[in-house]
């Protein structure tokens, strides 16, 4: 698979010739808003040996000159699915029944439990693939560990802190059931389908554990003359929660949905973390006088794009905009207001002093570090926003006392980036994970010239160079009087197809381009500079990165 | 359970959940009220403080801060009610199962839903949102007074409104379930088969639990009967704490469900749709069940086909506590009109027929003794109309809930929407409402388990 090919090729592990290492040099930010500048991490074992100004590199240890570069905690995800595969079968993975020819077996009004998505009992660890790609996208974000749940629907099971590395599920897992994992997600065809069928049930099992616990406790004591209990593994899975010693993590997103999931724990008083949470400043003062933590979704809506001014636009700005346009700028603009809200939603909890970390459950992990500047443009401070991704979540997982900081004793967990973490153009250049060092190499741009006149027609070889691993292809370019069409074809798939969004500016030539691997679909976006006969720029293939592109004119042609 | 649960985390204050609608004060000044209960008053003030109706007279001073609507030459009028409808909601139907009575689409309220701000421009105030009739049985219902502009679900509650749950019979659970699935019931036999076992199973439930109750006292290993949401309510509708509300057609099976009721001590009953209801009208009101009508909506299938518009008034002549409904994100906006259609067909007074969508309403939801009618001690559910609401002309001017307005048709902004997606700027109901009828939701979350077997047939069918 070409996607796979450059993954592995962008992220170089170092064997570890020597388990002792030492960053020098280096800006470390020990927790939020405590910074130690020019100094030294020794590191063995996986633990952290030492962090200091004057601190005494040991004999044998890899230097690792950290010269400018920033030192941050390893960052911990507080819910995703990361590392847990999507299932094969689509339908399950909609969360649906088998379709009618096979519903013969499916009782809908009363489905098995897998069925009906009500899987508490289940454990991540058995679902979890250590040599999942989203283990390698999230590392390569900057995150170390990650609190990580089944997939499913209304009760998939418990959740297990676990370490962004590793070979095998084991060895990846930190602390098991942490947390029962819950969201108001329906079964498809089968009861509960809905979120008002999800909301009985839930309030159904919940009474019938409390239930099947008490009868428990009773025949425990004296057995003779009762009736026995019957076993039942779901609802055994409540009883930690019950007993108030495991928190539900419960997805709600929506505004509507953090209501309902408040409702469901006013009613039956279970600890609860509000988590993957996108539109909760509306019940900021509700979140905090119920002491209800929150995981922030580190995902946010997309800005919409203005279009871009042409001449011309001058004379029309002059001219009287019709009652469709006025009513089109009213429309955005409230779209563009409520986008705001958004975006400053983070900085809402914060001087609300509610408690949050971050969900990365549903975010590209590619837009994390953007959508973190983001937050901090709208009100979001940077010591908060870091505390997000470090203390609180440590602390909310219940593992401070190994992860969240940089500091002597704990896991060697670390992030380092070339500029501060949150400054524009930073970018993530080492992930070290229990004393792995992980590598990056980072891909740059040229700025183009807005003034050339490049003529991008004509057919072009190109290569996609990534170390280890080449693709090459053909484009073809027509410019039918300054509109651009053509073709691509790469060697990985052998398949050409169109081009689109194809546009010159200056020298840079811009253009997108679908291809389908593996029966999925995507998007390649191309952002390449025309220097003669020669061009190079990057493609950005989605969420798996951004790689750097080389070509050149056939001769002869055009 | 759920409403109970509500009320006791009320009482006891514990919550911020529970946001206090808001209430206003005002002096509705100089218009002709059309009390409903109490006769027309012409020349009248209406004094409303903190949300309640204080006073009703001629000349009624303004108290300090009280700000006064000059409704001279204005009609002022009760909220209207809509008996039933499904706007407001995230989800009407779940229809996995023939009986769902432990479903409650208060659980699903949409607070952001356009269709309340529509309703409140055709001067209703008050609806019954109600789970659909794809089951037998189906859910309990909530009823909601329509506070636009709340981004909280439990502002829309009405406090104190008792418990309703929706039943059906007729070719929509048959279609879904016996045609759908291949279950009970594919017949009309089969649908009063699946609600008298529900009764028998609900009143083992309770007797299995009155049963635990009395041996505990003497037995400590007392085990008791597992907990069953769905047989709890059932047990509930026995006890009377539920009012049931029907979806029926036929005369036949209208009667049916009256036996079954009959059956097993069941009274609070009211049917909606009733088409055939004028066929036993007398029954109906011997047995004091309310009908719940259209004006004149019918022939959208089989089972409707045997109509007249003519079937409120009877149904009101022969004594039955008889309203007109919308079951539409339309009808909702002109409920008025449908109500003045009785005029013409069935020669209804003007009280009576305001009735059909004031207080007659407000008796079948058990919501009669809070609003319905412009009384001392009402909530201020009150709308005023330019020209008498009964006639053509009638245009809702302002609506008002709790003393607090909601809609004004001179003074509100063109874009009323409140929940906006960021990522687009054309609303998305426009665009939905460009594809098909947006009103008629009463089988909404039912299609898809038709279209499994039938795939191109039921593109026409209604309700």
């Amino acid at each position: 698979m070409m996607t796979a090919g450059w993954l592995h090729a962008q992220e170089s592990l170092v064997s570890p010739v020597t388990r002792t290492l030492a960053l020098t040099n280096a800006n470390i930010v020990q927790k939020p808003g405590q910074v130690i500048e020019k100094g030294t991490i020794v590191i063995k074992d996986g633990l952290i040996l030492a962090v200091g100004k004057e601190v005494k590199i040991p004999v044998g240890a890899r230097v690792i000159a950290a010269d400018s570069m920033y030192v941050y905690a390893g960052f911990i995800d507080g819910l995703s699915h990361t590392g847990v595969p999507r299932p094969d079968n689509t339908q399950a993975q909609r969360g649906q029944a088998p379709r009618p020819q096979q519903a013969q077996q499916v009782n809908r009004s009363n489905p098995t439990n897998e069925q009906s998505g009500i899987t508490p009992e289940q454990q991540v660890k058995d679902q979890l693939k250590a040599d999942d790609k989203s283990i390698e996208e999230m590392r390569k974000a900057g995150f170390t560990a990650a609190h990580v749940v089944p997939r499913g629907n209304m009760l998939p099971g418990t959740g297990a802190v676990v370490l962004l590395k590793g070979s095998s599920a084991d060895a990846m897992v930190m602390r098991n059931e942490t947390a029962l994992f819950s969201q108001l997600a329906g079964a498809g065809r089968v009861y509960p389908s809905t979120v008002i069928a999800v909301m009985s049930k839930w309030r159904e099992l919940y009474k019938r554990a409390e239930q099947a616990k008490a009868h428990e406790a009773m025949y425990a004591k004296n057995p003779t003359g009762m009736a026995r209990p019957n076993y039942d593994r779901s609802l055994q899975a409540f009883y930690p929660v019950i007993d108030k010693k495991m928190p539900v993590f419960f997805a709600a997103s929506d505004l509507k949905s953090i209501h309902r999931a408040l409702t469901l724990q006013d009613e039956l008083k279970f600890p609860m973390v509000l988590t993957n949470v996108k539109q909760g400043w509306e019940v900021a003062n509700v979140l905090k006088s119920k002491n209800i933590p929150v995981l922030v979704a580190l995902d946010l809506p997309k800005e919409k794009k203005q279009p871009e001014k042409k001449e011309g636009d001058k004379d029309a700005a002059k001219k009287e905009k019709s009652i469709t346009e006025q009513e089109m700028e009213i429309l955005e603009k409230r779209s563009a207001e409520e986008l705001q809200r958004y975006l400053a939603q983070s900085g809402v909890f914060e001087k609300a002093g509610i408690e949050f970390a971050f969900s990365a459950m549903t975010v590209k992990s590619t837009d994390v570090q953007s959508n973190l500047r983001k937050m901090i443009a709208n009100g979001l401070s940077e010591n908060t926003a870091l505390a997000a991704l470090t203390t609180t979540p440590a602390k909310m997982l219940g593992v401070a006392n190994v992860m969240g900081t940089v500091e002597k004793g704990k896991l060697a967990n670390l992030v380092i980036t070339d500029k501060p973490y949150f400054a524009e153009k930073s970018n993530v250049r080492y992930v070290m994970i229990e004393g792995q060092l992980f590598e990056y190499e980072v891909v740059t741009r040229k700025a183009g010239d807005p003034n050339a006149n490049a003529k991008p027609a004509g057919i072009w070889s190109y290569t996609i160079n990534v170390p280890g691993q080449t693709t090459e292809g053909r484009l073809e370019i027509v410019d039918s009087n300054g509109s651009l069409s053509g073709t691509i074809s790469n060697s990985q798939t052998n398949q050409e197809t169109p081009i689109s969004n194809a546009e010159i500016k200056g020298n840079a030539l811009t253009f997108s381009a679908n291809i389908n691997m593996g029966g999925q679909s995507l998007v390649l976006d191309y952002e390449l500079l025309i220097d003669g006969n020669n061009m190079e720029g990057t493609v950005s293939v989605g969420q798996f990165g951004t790689f750097r592109v080389e070509g050149s004119r056939n001769p002869g042609k055009n | 359970m759920n409403k109970y649960a509500l009320l006791l985390t009320l009482l006891f204050g514990a919550t911020a959940l529970l946001a206090q609608p808001k209430t206003g004060s005002m002096l509705i000044k100089n218009g002709t009220v059309l009390t409903i209960t109490k006769g027309t008053l012409e020349n009248t003030d209406v004094l409303v403080e903190k949300g309640k109706i204080t006073r009703v007279g001629k000349s009624i001073p303004a108290p300090a801060g009280v700000e006064i609507v000059d409704a001279t030459g204005m009609y002022v009028m009760p909220g209207i009610i809509d008996a039933h409808s499904h706007i407001a909601l995230d989800a009407i139907n779940e229809a996995t199962s023939p009986v769902t009575a432990e479903v409650w689409v208060g659980d699903a309220l949409d607070p952001f839903d356009v269709s309340i701000y529509r309703a409140l421009a055709g001067g209703c105030t008050s609806s019954h949102a109600m789970h659909g009739s794809a089951n037998a049985i189906g859910g309990e219902c909530e009823t909601i007074k329509h506070r636009w502009g709340t981004k909280n679900p439990e502002d829309l509650r009405m406090a104190n409104a008792p418990r309703t749950i929706k039943f059906a019979l007729g070719e929509n659970p048959m279609r879904v379930h016996g045609e759908g699935s291949g279950i009970i019931p594919a017949s009309r036999m089969g649908v009063e088969f699946v609600i008298r076992k529900a009764f028998t199973e609900g009143k083992n439930y309770m007797e299995a639990w009155n049963k635990y109750n009395e041996e505990k006292k003497t037995n400590p290993n007392a085990v008791p009967p597992q907990y069953d949401r769905r047989l709890q309510t059932m047990a509930d509708i026995l006890k009377g704490d539920i009012i049931i509300h029907c979806h029926s057609y036929r005369a036949d099976e209208i009667y049916m469900l009256m036996n079954v009721c009959r059956d097993f001590g069941v009274t609070k009953l009211c049917f909606q749709h009733v088409n055939e209801g004028f066929k036993v009208a007398p029954e109906l009101a011997d047995f004091g069940a309310g009908a719940s009508v259209f004006a004149d909506w019918w022939g959208y299938k089989f089972e409707v086909y045997y109509s007249t518009a003519y079937n409120a008034a009877i149904l009101m002549r022969n004594g039955v506590v008889t309203s007109i409904n919308s079951d539409s994100g339309d009808y909702i906006r002109h409920l008025y009109h449908q109500a003045g259609k009785t005029q013409r067909y069935g020669g209804l007074t003007d009280d009576e027929a305001l009735a059909l969508i004031t207080i007659n309403p407000a008796i079948q939801l058990g919501i009669d003794q809070q609003v319905g009618s412009i009384e001392v001690g009402k909530d201020a559910d009150i709308v005023i109309f330019k020209n008498h609401p009964l006639s053509v002309y009638g245009v809702p001017q302002k609506t008002i809930v709790d003393g607090v307005v909601y809609f004004d048709i001179n003074e509100d902004p063109d874009d009323i929407r409140i929940d906006i997606n960021p990522e687009e700027s054309f609303p998305a109901f426009f665009l939905e409402e460009q594809h098909g009828h947006s009103h008629d939701r009463c089988m909404q979350g039912a299609w898809e388990f038709l279209f499994e077997r039938y795939q191109n047939f039921f593109e026409q069918q209604k309700n």
